[in-house]
């Protein structure tokens, strides 16, 4: 059931007796620009740590405490060029609660998004510094990550020069030294009061009751035009950009990025998405039985789909030592798949595991509502067919979507020279 | 089979016990659409010295045989048991603690084949000496992956310095130097030991009908011969139970950004009667919440003094024969987290006694968080910890963490927190 609280802000409810908790989600969507996803990182951390009324951590922390540890909290993502600030609630329903939770809920929820600790057209100083600090300190942490590590350095390498792609979601570190506790505050106000919104609620509620509740939040109209859709388009390149990079680590990574202009809901996404899996998205894959079960080259090797900027990326653990071996392997492992060289017994295994994963999402209240987010921010309707839109895959379809493969990047990190 | 209802969550359980020993147990949940199916023998890591099936003198096995034997059931003459599972359109895994090992599916479809293929893969044991070759290579990456691994490191680390002779410090995988000395016939005595249905069980959770799964399941194991059950006999000793073993410190320089510290706190006392550990445990858990939680001054304190940061992170782990909490963070301070951490411990008392009113709120968070695993099939099936907690599931642990109050934790702090328990181990950053 949907509703609008103001333009530009909507609310969609989606009412089940499945779950023991609900489940809240209110998104802010945005274009990503060079400076927006570090400042606006650091607005998720300074509006989940303290408000007005709860001036400090611990204070919101035991308010929430009280809330039957309702977990609230705030986060950053990225879907295609758009930007996305996310805050998620979860708590017991008001029959296991025996009580009011959901109102409570949305009370601190309104504390936290519309009165955060702002004096003076400035954030809290001691809050802003020790929050600077500690992004500051995450993001120098996922060094520590290699897998993470290695992949995020593909993307770099992928990404054109000029791409605001370069730039992860949760931001730069050098980019940090440009916050200050004025500047904040001008995120946050473009924030809440010009970003798309959309709110989500899943659970076992009275929809009438809830939006009513909801529409208490002080939202207020904005004009914001989202760009449709608002997937990252890159023109592929026929040079490969090859980097390698040194730690002292034991076992090597390799990371490829394959350009692949299919998107989400493209009439050959259904095919793109069982290439994936015959290629490293499932443990029936080329990657998986040939590089890692066969030839042993790699303890992991997997391939994953980025349907909103058209990409896919392997990333794969091997011996340093054998660098070119399962370079020359993956390839071949696109080859084949070109050349139609698959069993139809495997395919069908790949459309049956996209089927029963599709299916089991709907038990996953966090997947739901990625779904219908995803769906909202892209203006389509939710989708019926999706099983019926699998099994059509040919394998005709599949070998077109290989050929449309074009490798632009190439990533290691090894212990050796 | 036996049905016991829990009123408050709307939620019944159905269990029973099959003549073979086996123990089955069945959760229907309302409006799911997966099976979630979990095959689990009490038998992990640290069960490396035992009598074999019909022998009567112990032997000792290879250090990371539970995991790699994990590996290999799924290897058979002319198939592989993941393979199956993917023609059934189901996801399989399985994975290897210090105490059990497990294995699993998931599906939408095609359950009582799928159901079928787990019990039959597990139940048949194939290994020849090239299979277990081929095997050796392929862990031998796995460790070499997880020693790249930071956190991974800081965990075994401080396992390291909690117990030094005792096979807990050992990665569940074992070392590339162990694993090489596996063979076929040490993985058949030892299947034949901890394989027996009556060490066995098995849980079904989701879209599933309790009676038509028993069926199925005594058919299959009708179709199948087993040995007479016998209890497996271990022969797990601590090196020394009072704990004074424990290595106080070490450190390990990594190609690292971040210094990364734990500081690991070892039971030394514990209960006998299974029902009762799992009070303890519980009340354990609460303490450690009373004393770190981010509802604490404690807390409040170490961040704001940039002691310790969103990273920081505590648990406790309690197994067959052992437990321990450990507390640890990426710290630029990390002397001054292992000396706040352990001086909070050791104050637990005065600590207790300011949190009278936090109590409930933290005792709520609690329980909110055990019901929001109600909603996944997963977490309900896995959270089953068998004999160790006297068969409680997750909603028997619910309802016992509401009978816990604050009195109890001075008694649990008194019990656990010894101070020759405590040790600290550091991850330092290599200078590059």
């Amino acid at each position: 059931m949907d509703y609008r609280l103001a333009k530009g802000v909507d609310l969609h409810i989606i009412p089940t007796k499945q779950f023991k908790m609900t489940h809240i989600l209110i998104d802010f969507a945005t274009p990503q620009t060079t400076t927006n996803a570090t400042a606006r990182n650091l607005l998720a951390n300074l509006l989940e740590t303290s408000t007005h009324l709860y001036p400090t951590q611990t204070a919101l922390a035991r308010q929430m405490a009280k809330l039957y540890g309702t977990f609230t909290s705030i986060g950053v993502g990225r879907i295609g060029q758009l930007h996305t600030v996310r805050l998620r609630s979860s708590f017991i329903n008001d029959q296991l609660a025996q009580k009011e939770l959901f109102t409570q809920i949305i009370e601190l929820i309104n504390q936290i998004l519309f009165h955060p600790l702002i004096d003076d057209g400035e954030f809290d100083s001691p809050t802003f510094r020790l929050q600077v600090n500690n992004l500051a300190s995450t993001i120098t942490a996922l060094y520590d990550d290699k897998q993470f590590y290695a992949n995020q350095q593909l993307l770099k390498l992928y990404y054109a020069d000029d791409s605001v792609m370069k730039i992860p979601s949760f931001g730069r570190k050098m980019d940090l030294n440009y916050c200050t506790p004025g500047s904040l505050v001008e995120t946050y106000q473009q924030m809440i009061n010009q970003d798309k919104v959309d709110i989500f609620v899943l659970g076992d509620v009275d929809p009438e009751k809830a939006s009513a509740i909801i529409g208490r939040l002080p939202f207020k109209d904005r004009e914001i035009e989202l760009p449709q859709p608002p997937f990252y388009f890159q023109k592929s390149h026929e040079n490969v950009v090859t980097r390698k990079e040194q730690q002292q680590v034991n076992q090597a990574k390799l990371d490829l990025g394959y350009h692949l202009p299919i998107y989400y809901r493209d009439p050959l996404y259904p095919a793109a998405l069982v290439f994936n899996g015959l290629f490293g998205g499932t443990p029936y894959s080329k990657l998986f039985t040939n590089v890692r079960e066969k030839a042993g080259l790699a303890y992991y090797a997997s391939s994953r789909l980025a349907p909103f900027s058209g990409l896919i990326n392997v990333q794969t653990g091997i011996q340093s030592a054998d660098y070119q071996t399962a370079s020359t392997m993956i390839q071949q492992q696109v080859d084949e798949l070109q050349n139609g060289n698959f069993t139809a017994e495997l395919m069908c295994e790949v459309q049956d595991a996209l089927i029963n994963q599709h299916y089991a999402g709907f038990d996953l209240a966090n997947n739901i509502l990625e779904h219908r987010l995803v769906n909202q921010l892209l203006s389509l309707p939710e989708q019926v067919d999706f099983a019926e839109q699998v099994k059509r895959v040919t394998r005709d379809d599949v070998m077109k979507v290989a050929s449309m493969l074009k490798l632009q990047a190439s990533y290691l990190l090894s212990g050796e020279k | 089979m036996n049905k016991e209802f829990y009123e408050e969550f709307n939620q019944p359980v159905y269990r029973q016990l099959l003549d073979n020993g086996l123990s089955l147990q069945v959760v229907p949940m309302t409006g799911y659409h997966k099976t979630y199916a979990i095959f689990t023998t009490d038998f992990g890591s640290i069960d490396n010295h035992f009598v074999p099936y019909d022998k009567r003198e112990a032997i000792k096995v290879p250090d990371g045989i539970a995991h790699f034997l994990e590996h290999k059931m799924f290897e058979k003459a002319d198939h592989d048991a993941f393979d199956l599972f993917g023609k059934l359109g189901a996801d399989s895994n399985a994975f290897t603690s210090f105490t059990q090992t497990s294995y699993l599916f998931s599906t939408t479809s095609h359950v009582h084949e799928s159901l079928d293929v787990l019990l039959d893969f597990v139940q048949d044991p194939y290994f020849t000496a090239e299979t277990v070759k081929k095997e050796q290579g392929i862990i031998g990456q796995e460790i070499k992956m997880y020693d790249d691994d930071a956190s991974w490191r800081l965990y075994l680390g401080i396992l390291g310095n909690l117990y030094p002779h005792d096979p807990m410090h050992i990665d569940i995988a074992g070392t590339v130097d162990s694993i090489s000395k596996i063979t076929p016939e040490y993985l058949m005595e030892t299947y034949k030991t901890f394989y027996q249905p009556s060490n066995m069980n098995l849980i079904l959770a989701g879209n599933v009908d309790p009676n038509e799964t028993l069926d199925w399941v005594v058919s299959n194991q009708s179709r199948r011969q087993f040995l007479p059950a016998t209890q497996p006999e271990r022969l797990f000793n601590l090196n020394d139970p009072t704990a004074h073993d424990v290595i106080p410190f070490r450190s390990l320089t990594m190609d690292v950004a971040r210094p990364k510290v734990i500081v690991g706190l070892r039971g030394i006392e514990m209960p006998e009667d299974g029902h009762e550990r799992l009070h303890y445990k519980l009340a354990i858990d609460l303490l450690l919440d009373v004393l770190f939680d981010d509802t604490s001054d404690n807390y409040l304190r170490l961040y704001n003094n940039e002691i310790l940061d969103d990273s920081f992170a505590y648990n406790l782990e309690m197994q067959r024969d052992f437990y321990f909490a450990y507390f640890s963070s990426d710290t630029d301070q990390m002397e001054r987290f292992a000396d706040e951490v352990i001086a909070i411990l050791e104050s637990a008392n005065q600590q207790i006694d300011a949190a009278r009113t936090r109590f409930n709120g933290i005792k709520n968070a609690e329980i909110g968080r055990l019901i929001g695993l109600l909603d996944s099939p997963e977490a309900v099936a896995n959270h089953y910890a068998g004999k160790l907690f006297d068969g409680a599931n997750l909603m028997d642990e619910i309802r016992e963490l509401r009978s816990i109050g604050l009195n109890d934790l001075y008694d649990v702090a008194k019990r656990f927190i010894v101070s020759q328990g405590i040790s600290v181990f550091q991850i330092i950053p290599q200078h590059r």
